[in-house]
Order: structure tokens, then C-alpha cells, then sequence
């Protein structure tokens, strides 16, 4: 897949590596994700799950290979090159990383702010209050981030990557820390986006079975190079031992 | 190592200057910034006036047991402003600020560092360097010269009232003798000189804060590197804008 051939909510991977200290964490890896589809990366602690998010996004860089995001090579762009490419984004981390001195609320105005400035702040208040509505936290706009509960982080950090409505939402371990009833409710988010707005996603997950709610695609990592990459079904047939294991809900 | 100290120099100049042109490119994070200046200025003002005080106070104290053995006492009041105005000043509310205002912001910000809030304002595209940097160093370097003023004040304040205790002076006589003799030259360069301070105090603190990466352990790193490393610049700097001081306004160096 080369530059400018590809759809603006694709992301490609192509023989991508990188290390830190001299020890490599992700090793010749290469996968597509198209548009609006779904792709769940999943792995052992440590095999680069989210190093690879955070390729995609640029906040790290590639030591060799390409990360094509809607064809532009995040390398080879500049700082407000970079910028561009992450409006089209949203990442929700694995702790939320909400801002901790704004409020909810501020927490989801802060990208509105600055990147339409021409907004009003009626709209940028509907805005805000549409993206909490839709994860639940209508209510809890006013709260500081630490006096939310686990997942209503999550939730009010979905509720952020979701605000500027982006066409590519990279989720780290939606369900770390949550237990199954609310991991659920987070997994059920996550379809809803995907479905209603036909957003591309790539998430990193310990969790198999909501993995195999969302994910259209699995990419399996293992000592940093990818071990599997297809669909669940095709994955499914494979004899492989420690694919399964990977793969298979227990 | 001594590469590593110059290396770390090198990294802090050019962070430092990175700060200055990004401070007149847009956006200017005015709503951020008006939070800085209330979080620094403000924050910091009842220190600096306690401080100023206590030490305006302690100073006529000592300056008096030491003069009235030559019958000088009347020169108590232009000491005192002499002081205070040419280096108490500046230099007790820049180390007031590199204690309160640095370990704060070397902390804050390792600590967003190691919550990955830095990482999410840039997945957001928003410039993390604009917003948490350049406006606490605009913030540090506009704010300082006025707790300065602010400390002069509180520190003539302390002398006047410690000085009427004893000898019953008037106000009015107490001010007169203060600024007899005081030139703008007095006052203005040593004032402007915590503008360099301020800016020095922020660049370290906020190159500590911005660049670790060590979960707690770094954010405990990032407070002490700087408030010990700006303290430390801050006497430095004295020293050569003192300097700088004396060679544009000789008639201060006598």
C-alpha cells in the first residue's frame, strides 16, 4: 500500500520496527487495517501492543519500515503535518490520562477550543454534552477526574477521543482494571461507535471475549513479531498451540 | 561527565529558546495563561509579602545594632531601600519563586508526563509544549518582577515599622530618608533583572517536568533538579547581570 493510494481512515503497516535500549519490541512488523473496520491486537505484556498504537498516532516514531495512516507516512511528516493527521484520531489510554486539573467538562473542551476556534461556545457545549450523553456521564461533567470511578474514566476519555468525531479511535486495554460488567458496558461503546459512525478502530486488548465482540480482525503479537493476523473465524481453524492460546476464550 | 553537564546546558539552551519563539507564534493559550499568572503571581504573593516583611524587620534590626556605634542610625532608612531595591529583592523572591513556583511546575508537569496527560494533549492536536511550556514561562518571567516591587514594598514596610518601635520615626520622615538619594537606576535595572530570573527559574523547571519519564521516582527527580538547579542558576545569573548592571550604570558601582 503506498502513499496517497489509500482511504484517509486506513492505516497500514509495512515491515515496521522499533526498539528502546538496544532490545527490540517490534520486529519486521506488517499489517492493513481498512475502513471502518475493526482490529483487535492482542499479545503477551511487553510484545509492543502499545508501542504499535502509539506508532500510529506518532507519538513514537519507527526505527525502520513504514506507518502509513490514510497513506501519509507518519515519519515523514512535520509537526503540523503530524497535527493534521491526529485530527483525524482519537486515543483513549489505558488510565484515561484525563487532565487532572479540568474538569470533565474541560477535559472535553480543551481539543474544541483550540482546534475551531470559530465554534461558539453554545456549540462547543452541545458538543460536549452529546459526547457525555453518549457514554453515560450527562451527569458527571462538573466532576473532577478523581472523583470518578475506574470506568467512568474510561468512559469520560472515550467520551474526549470521541469529541472532535474521529474517523480512526485507537482504544490502549479498554477493559484493564474494570471489572467484567463494566468492561462490558465499555466493549458495548466501542460497537455502538463502530457501527453508527463506521469509525476505524485499533485496540489493544487482554480480553478475548470482548476482542471477539468488536474485532472484525485479530493481530496476534508475540516477541515482537506479529504471530497471526486475520479474521477470528480464519484464526479459529489454525493449528497452532500458542495461537490458541492467545485466541481462545476461557 | 563533563560532557553530559555541557550536553544538558546545550539541551536547556535550546529548550529555553525554543520557549521564546514559540511565546510569538499563535495560538497563545490566553485562557491557559491567565491561569498561570494567577497560579504563580497570585499564588505566591502572600509568601512573598511574609517574606519581605520579616526580612525588612530583621535587617533594620541588625543594620541598627551596627550603626549606632558610629551615630549613623539615620542612615538606616536609604540602607534598608539600597538593600532591598539592588538584590534583597530580586534575589530572596527569585529563590522564594524557584522554591514555591519551580518544585511545582517540575513536578506537575513530570507527573502529567508519567499519567501520559502530555501524550493525550498531543494525540489531541494540541501543541503540549505551547500550552504547558511557553505559558509558564511567559507567566514566571512577566509575574517575578512584580512580587518583586511587591517584596521591595513589604520589605521598607518591615524596616519603617521595626525602626519606629524603637526610635519613634515618623512616616513621613522614614520615607523621605529612604528615597533620598535613590535613583531610578536603583531600582528599575535590578527590578527588570528578575525578568531573566523568572525566565530562568521556568525553562529548568519546565525542562525537568517536560522531559522525564520515570513514574514517581522521576517526578520526586523533577521538583528537587529544579528547584536546586534554578536556585543555583539564579546566584549565577546574579552575579553577571549585577555585572551587566554596573558597566550600563556606573554610577551604581560606586
Amino acid at each position: 500500500m503506498s502513499e496517497g493510494q489509500t482511504n484517509a481512515a486506513t492505516i497500514a503497516f509495512e515491515e515496521v520496527e522499533k526498539g528502546f535500549d538496544g532490545r527490540k519490541i517490534l520486529d519486521k512488523v506488517s499489517f492493513t487495517v481498512a475502513e471502518g473496520e475493526a482490529l483487535c491486537i492482542l499479545g503477551r505484556s511487553g510484545t509492543g501492543k502499545s508501542v504499535t498504537l502509539k506508532l500510529m498516532i506518532g507519538l513514537l516514531m519507527a526505527d525502520a519500515g513504514k506507518v502509513l495512516v490514510g497513506g501519509k507516512d507518519m515519519a515523514a511528516l512535520d509537526e503540523d503535518g503530524l497535527m493534521k493527521v491526529r485530527r483525524r484520531m482519537g486515543y483513549l489510554f489505558q488510565s484515561a490520562a484525563l487532565f487532572d486539573s479540568f474538569t470533565v467538562n474541560q477535559n472535553l473542551c480543551m481539543p474544541l477550543h483550540r482546534l475551531d476556534p470559530n465554534r461558539s461556545p453554545e456549540e462547543v457545549e452541545r458538543a460536549v454534552e452529546q459526547a457525555l450523553r453518549e457514554v453515560g456521564l450527562e451527569k458527571d461533567g462538573n466532576k473532577m477526574p478523581n472523583a470518578l470511578s475506574g470506568g467512568m474514566q474510561k468512559r469520560a476519555g472515550l467520551a474526549r477521543a470521541l469529541v472532535l468525531q474521529p474517523k480512526i479511535l485507537l482504544v490502549d486495554e479498554p477493559a484493564s482494571g474494570l471489572d467484567r460488567i463494566t468492561a462490558s458496558e465499555i466493549d458495548d461503546l466501542l460497537i455502538k461507535v463502530k457501527t453508527e459512525r463506521h469509525t476505524t478502530m485499533v485496540i489493544v486488548t487482554h480480553d478475548v471475549h470482548g476482542a471477539r465482540k468488536i474485532a472484525d480482525k485479530f493481530a496476534v503479537l508475540n516477541k515482537g513479531r506479529l504471530l497471526a493476523f486475520g479474521t477470528p473465524a480464519e484464526l479459529d481453524k489454525r493449528d497452532d498451540n500458542l495461537l490458541q492460546q492467545f485466541i481462545a476464550e476461557r | 561527565m563533563q560532557k553530559s553537564i555541557f550536553g544538558s546546558i546545550g539541551e536547556v539552551a535550546l529548550f529555553g529558546a525554543k520557549a521564546i519563539r514559540d511565546a510569538f507564534v499563535p495560538p497563545f493559550e490566553g485562557e491557559y495563561l491567565l491561569t498561570q499568572f494567577y497560579e504563580i503571581g497570585v499564588g505566591s504573593f502572600f509568601l512573598v509579602l511574609a517574606a519581605g516583611f520579616a526580612l525588612g524587620v530583621v535587617i533594620t534590626l541588625h543594620t541598627r545594632s551596627t550603626l549606632v556605634q558610629f551615630g549613623a542610625t539615620a542612615e538606616i532608612p536609604v540602607f534598608q531601600s539600597l538593600a532591598f531595591f539592588n538584590e534583597i529583592g530580586p534575589l530572596v523572591a527569585a529563590l522564594l519563586m524557584a522554591g514555591r513556583v519551580g518544585a511545582g511546575i517540575g513536578a506537575q508537569l513530570a507527573n502529567m508526563r508519567a499519567t501520559e496527560q502530555i501524550d493525550a494533549i498531543e494525540t489531541l492536536s494540541v501543541d503540549s509544549f505551547k500550552l504547558l511550556v511557553v505559558t509558564r514561562v511567559i507567566a514566571c518571567t512577566l509575574m517575578l518582577p512584580l512580587l518583586t516591587i511587591f517584596m521591595d514594598a513589604a520589605g521598607i514596610l518591615g524596616g519603617f515599622l521595626s525602626e519606629h518601635i524603637w526610635s519613634h520615626l515618623s512616616w513621613t520622615l522614614y520615607m523621605h530618608r529612604a528615597f533620598d538619594g535613590v535613583a531610578l537606576a536603583d531600582f528599575i535595572p535590578p527590578t527588570l533583572k528578575t525578568a531573566v530570573f523568572g525566565y530562568l527559574i521556568a525553562v529548568i523547571s519546565c525542562f525537568y517536568g517536560y522531559n522525564t519519564n520515570e513514574g514517581s521516582d522521576g517526578v520526586r527527580k523533577a521538583a528537587t533538579n529544579s528547584v536546586v538547579i534554578s536556585s543555583l542558576v539564579v546566584i549565577l545569573a546574579d552575579v553577571i547581570l549585577v555585572k551587566c548592571i554596573f558597566f550600563l550604570f556606573p554610577d551604581q558601582a560606586i
